[in-house]
């Protein structure tokens, strides 16, 4: 059942720098439907994080520019006051996942606690039995229920992100957000994660967004992929196709320097750096580094929608 | 590119602690058993602490007995001062003065000897600072050459202790006032970062670099002597109130100055500080997460902010007192306040040297009690302290 | 000089650093300026309360300015000073053969006050030979006169003011008697009256009997009046102004030094200890530990009184006591996470020396914190350094600002409604410690990466 989760319009999210005003999320749109595991995929800078951020309001000091329209469901979330996102949306319809969960416990509070949090403050409902729930949601991500009463620094580092990602369902949120779940985990550990959240997503039905630079890792989980590049979406796709048959160059690129079991492959490298986004170059933000520019590319090219959803912001495609 | 599944769960139970049962909270022996390790863990602890204290406090003290006899130059002036009074005694007396200048010699040498033996002068400096450091330390604090308390002893115990409450009534309040506001402006301020009020705290921050005193005099100016409105010193005024209502009514007018002047010198810093201190932590990791899920602000202060940072604000809080009783010589003679601070600026000024010694005895004393309990809430509160880093890591 | 522009530019930022620089640089202007105009020599001269270079000056004087506030009636006097130095006598009458000569002398000046001055008094001179006599006569604008002093001139300086003798004669005391309204005197001559002095211009004849030609004396009557110079004075009559220029060097000397040298040295220390380890640190923190226990302010009164240093040996114990204080762990910390770091495992791995990597690495790194705390710190020490004096304690013959708090507190200054004395050399503080305390903040919040964007 492909019902409409999310739907991001015109998303824009500037900061005020003393070097001056990063354009971390330029005029951004997306769509998401229930159910669906979505990557978002691009190198540090690009603006992912940033672009989470907006979608979950959390903002910090120095904005300068946060307009745009988030569809969650039927509401735009974008229009409701801090209060009521704060009842409302806070972890009742998105919650998150937070990158490093290293430091993302509180320490001085016991697990089960934080944990619970959000049902005694969201719900209501007493402690003993928010403990309870929570002891279910932590049998779903596979930690022992006696760590309900631990404090974080005795937990393990693969531990703690289960917590952290016990916590984001305990409310059973229509979204969840994951920023880079996997990255600063070894690889044992990272694959146990990854089961999880495929567990989760297979029996709970649970819509996620993740984050990530690590492609590999993501091509089990995800149902559809967006890349971004310097603070722009250059290409959304299904899963299998963006990974068996890239288009936007950048993609391409990206892809080729990915290592694969199977096949023997020479490694690819895209030369140079990302622009800066504090003066975003006018035209096609990948022009400077892309193998297969032209004349055109001195204009930022639109969208352009291809068969079967895919979309790509590349002239090549027009 | 084929999934890979990898079943770890069986390496996964050795994260946990040994003898940890799934699926069930945790049973109540497991709990009895953690509680007497932490238990022992404490009590060890708090052994350690209060030996290393207490032989800091007797170096110290050691230290301030050679610094207060000069290593051995106040005893000299005590000679010098005793052979005076002896001469002043023979010009008195008719008797003496009648003898020969051979007889008289001897009878000042003797006389000279008794009283030297009498204050402990005739042994050897060095091993007097033994026995000066033993008493000191058992609070056996002996008797003031010069001054008296003011009910008439010259147990240099008494003196100090007349003394010690009327110190601690003025710079304790004052410090849980400044802490008080402190703690609360600086909450009010780190959400509201960038307001007119934030910015109007920062710039009044570098206020607080002038010490209580000078606030002081100009507060007496401008009270005491333009308006008239307020004592400019003392504790008690003129006359002694009748009923004890009056006497604390008395003794909280006289404190109202030196109560603002130090609560001014100290509170636009405090309040600047806590508040960067707060800010800097709310970009931690948890603190950001906890605002993500929704919290209200609140509970996101107490539980996030707060908490975790208790022992760094308890120990500000102890620094604070401390520093009060440091610095409250001055501030005692700049409002008069008969005080700790005044007795031991008399006691220097006489070259008293037991009411010296025992003032600093008593301060390092409370010095270490204040750490020391510091120390003890600092591990009942931060649970990494009380727990050791026991568990799986 | 890129860096040091860029540092510029970012200091711009905060305007409240551009005022304390230009405070700050004033102030060193002004040091320099009375270092070398009053030398230190000159300086503890001038400050001796024996000093004769301020007998014309009034005691207790307000400032001169604080006239322009007050209404015409209420103006209180300035010193009026006539001498015979330098005037022509309007009369020579040898006497005798011996070359003796009565010479007489007629000084006027006038009283245009409606306060009573302060002091009167006279000072004699002998240029040479024996000592002559002298009769000086008071002659008031009305032509009364009353004869102030006659006799041999056995002292230099006679108090007028004080002529118990004359008091009698007047039957009040000479600054309301010579002065009297002659139209209504019994009511004036009660002491203390509201009574305004008799304006107009008096003369001060001076008879001088000289015994030898080449005998000569100088007579100066000096009225004092009530306000004085653009400081005010103080009990020993010493302009305050020396006072307060001379302490600006004191206080910033004192300040600057302490903060540098004891915020250098508490990082060489913390660094010595990193660097070594083992037993030097563990020493190093057991002293630290001891000197938490050590009240400051007490054992530097205990030092002060006992030992009455010279401020140098002040600076030095101030310095001394505070350099083993907790800073040291924090700089220790700093460092420890310094020399943990990779990138000075990186050094060590391509054979870098201890040296090398201590300079070019760990202390340029870690040096920045140094900056702004030495400009912080300083006004704490100024401070303790007018606490000090303040109390009475150290070098109590240099003229610092803590000094004339001193001076005005024992002298019950406030009691007396000579509030000058009190906030001048308050004002003086207030001005230097702000301006550090503002200069520091601005440059903590650059120097300090984890203040950056707070």
């Amino acid at each position: 059942m492909a019902e409409k989760l999310l739907e991001v319009r015109d998303l824009v999210l500037y900061f005020r720098t003393s070097k001056g005003v990063v354009q971390a999320v330029d005029h951004v749109d997306l769509n998401m439907d229930r159910d669906d595991a979505l990557a978002v995929i691009g190198e540090s800078g690009c603006g992912k994080t940033s672009f989470i951020r907006a979608i979950l309001r959390l903002l910090p000091r120095n904005v300068h520019t946060y307009s745009g329209s988030v569809v969650l469901l039927d509401s735009d979330i974008m229009k409701l006051s801090d209060e009521r996102f704060r009842t409302q949306v806070r972890w009742q319809q998105m919650s998150m996942v937070a990158q490093a969960a290293m430091n993302a416990l509180n320490p001085v509070l016991k697990v089960g606690d934080q944990v619970s949090e959000p049902l005694i403050v969201h719900r209501g409902i007493p402690k003993k039995q928010a403990l309870a729930q929570a002891a279910e949601v932590f049998r779903l991500v596979g930690v022992p229920a006696e760590f309900l009463d631990r404090y974080s620094f005795e937990l393990s580092g693969g531990m703690r992100q289960r917590a952290i990602l016990a916590m984001s369902l305990i409310t059973q949120p229509n979204l969840v957000i994951l920023d880079e779940p996997t990255s600063a985990l070894d690889m044992l550990t990272q694959a146990n994660i990854m089961n999880v959240l495929k567990s989760i997503k297979r029996d709970l039905q649970q819509s996620f967004i993740f984050i990530t630079h690590d492609v590999s890792t993501t091509s089990e989980l995800a149902d559809r992929g967006v890349v971004m590049y310097a603070g722009h979406i250059v290409e959304i796709s299904n899963a299998e196709q963006f990974f068996l048959n890239p288009f936007h160059p950048y993609s391409q690129k990206l892809m080729a320097s990915v290592p694969t079991l199977k096949e023997k492959k020479e490694l690819e490298f895209i030369p140079g750096t990302p622009p800066s986004l504090i003066n975003p170059p006018t035209g096609c933000r990948f022009a400077a580094r892309c193998h297969r520019r032209f004349e055109a590319c001195d204009q930022e090219p639109p969208m352009f929608s291809l068969e079967d959803g895919r979309q790509v912001k590349c002239w090549l495609y027009k | 590119m084929e999934p890979r599944e990898i079943t770890v769960d069986k390496t996964m139970s050795a994260e946990t602690t040994p003898g940890g049962s799934e699926g069930s909270l945790v049973p109540n022996k497991k709990r009895g058993q953690r509680a007497l390790r932490s238990l022992k863990r404490f009590g060890r602890y708090t052994a350690v602490r209060i030996i290393t204290l207490f032989c800091t406090v007797v170096v110290g003290i050691y230290l301030a007995i050679l610094v207060a006899n000069m290593g051995g130059f106040v005893d000299k002036i005590l000679e010098g001062q005793i052979i005076e009074q002896v001469g002043g005694e023979i010009m008195a007396n008719d008797q003496l003065r009648q003898l020969s200048f051979e007889e008289r010699e001897s009878w000042r040498d003797a006389r000279v000897a008794t009283l030297m033996a009498m204050r402990g002068l005739d042994r050897p400096f060095i091993i007097r600072s033994f026995e000066h450091l033993k008493n000191a330390i058992t609070l056996n604090l002996g008797r003031a050459t010069f001054i008296a308390s003011d009910s008439g002893s010259k147990e240099v115990k008494r003196i100090i202790l007349e003394r010690l409450p009327i110190t601690m009534v003025l710079f304790t309040t004052g410090s849980v006032v400044v802490f008080i506001i402190a703690l609360f402006g600086a909450l009010v301020l780190s959400r509201r970062y960038g307001s007119a009020v934030d910015r109007i705290v920062v710039a009044l921050a570098p206020t607080s670099t002038a010490p209580a005193w000078f606030y002081g005099l100009f507060l007496i100016l401008i009270f005491a002597f333009i308006f008239k409105v307020l004592p400019s010193g003392g504790m008690l005024g003129n006359s002694i109130p009748e009923t004890p209502l009056a006497y604390a009514l008395t003794v909280m007018k006289h404190m109202i100055l030196p109560l603002a002047a130090w609560v001014i010198s100290r509170v636009f810093l405090a309040i600047y500080t806590w508040r960067t201190f707060f800010l800097i932590h709310s970009s931690e990791d948890y603190v950001e997460l906890a605002k993500a899920k929704g919290l209200r602000n609140r509970a996101l202060e107490r539980r996030y902010i707060l908490r975790p940072t208790l022992p760094a604000v308890i120990t500000a809080f102890t620094f604070i007192l401390i520093t009060s009783w440091q610095g409250a010589i001055v501030t005692e003679t700049v409002f008069k306040w008969p005080g700790l601070g005044q007795l031991y600026f008399r006691a220097v000024g006489a070259f008293d040297t037991p009411v010296i010694v025992g003032t600093i005895v008593i301060f390092a004393y409370l010095l270490a009690i204040t750490v020391f309990c510091l120390d003890i809430v600092y591990a009942l509160i931060d649970p990494r302290v009380k727990l050791g880093k026991e568990g799986s890591q | 000089m890129g860096r040091i522009k860029n540092f510029f530019a970012t200091l711009k930022r905060y305007p409240t650093s551009i005022v304390s620089l230009v405070i700050i640089t004033v102030l060193v202007v002004i040091s320099a300026a009375t270092l070398i105009s009053i030398p230190y020599g000159e300086a503890r001269e001038l400050w001796k309360t024996s000093s004769q270079a301020w007998e014309d000056w009034p005691k207790y004087a307000a400032p001169a300015w604080t006239n322009l506030f007050r209404s015409a009636e209420n103006k209180l006097p300035e010193t009026i000073i006539v001498e015979t130095n330098g005037v022509e006598p309007i009369l020579v009458e040898p006497v005798g053969n011996s070359g003796a000569a009565r010479t007489t002398i007629e000084l006027p000046f006038d009283y245009p006050y409606n306060i009573h001055p302060s002091e009167i008094g006279l000072t004699f001179e002998t240029v040479s030979g024996e000592q002559p006599i002298a009769t000086v006569t008071w002659i008031t604008p009305d032509g009364r006169e009353f004869e102030i002093y006659d006799s041999v001139l056995k002292k230099r300086r006679h108090a007028v003011s004080k002529d118990r003798a004359l008091t009698r004669m007047l039957g009040a005391q000479p600054i309301y008697g010579l002065f009297a309204d002659p139209e209504d005197p019994v009511e004036i001559l009660k002491p203390g009256t509201e009574a305004t002095p008799f304006q107009g211009t008096y003369t001060l004849r001076v008879e001088a009997l000289n015994f030898t030609e080449e005998s000569k004396v100088d007579v100066k009557l000096v009225v004092y009046g009530r306000v004085a110079g653009l400081a005010g004075t103080d009990h020993y009559r010493r302009n305050l102004l020396v006072g307060l220029l001379w302490g600006t060097p004191v206080a910033l000397m004192f300040g600057i030094l302490a903060a540098v040298g004891s915020t250098t040295l508490t990082f060489l220390i913390a660094a010595v200890g990193v660097w070594f380890g083992g037993w030097v640190d563990a020493l190093i923190q057991r002293i630290v530990e001891v000197n938490s226990m050590l009240p400051v302010l007490p054992i530097l009164i205990m030092l002060g009184i006992f030992y009455t240093p010279s401020i140098m040996l002040t600076l030095g114990a101030v310095i001394l006591l505070n350099i083993f204080s907790l800073a040291v762990k924090t700089n220790r910390a700093i460092f420890l996470q310094v020399k943990n770091s990779p990138y000075i495992e990186a050094a060590r791995a391509y054979g870098a020396s201890g040296t090398r990597i201590v300079f070019r690495y760990m202390i340029p790194k870690v040096a920045p914190i140094l900056i702004p705390a030495f400009v912080t710190l300083t006004p704490g020490y100024v401070f303790l350094e007018a606490a000090l004096a303040f109390l009475g304690v150290g070098d109590i013959s240099l003229p610092t600002w803590g000094k004339i708090l001193n001076n005005a507190q024992t002298e019950g200054a406030l009691l007396r409604g000579q509030f000058y004395w009190v906030l001048e050399p308050a004002f003086m503080l207030l001005l230097t410690t702000l301006a550090f305390a503002m200069l520091g903040f601005a440059l903590d919040r650059i120097f300090n990466p984890r203040l950056r964007g707070i």
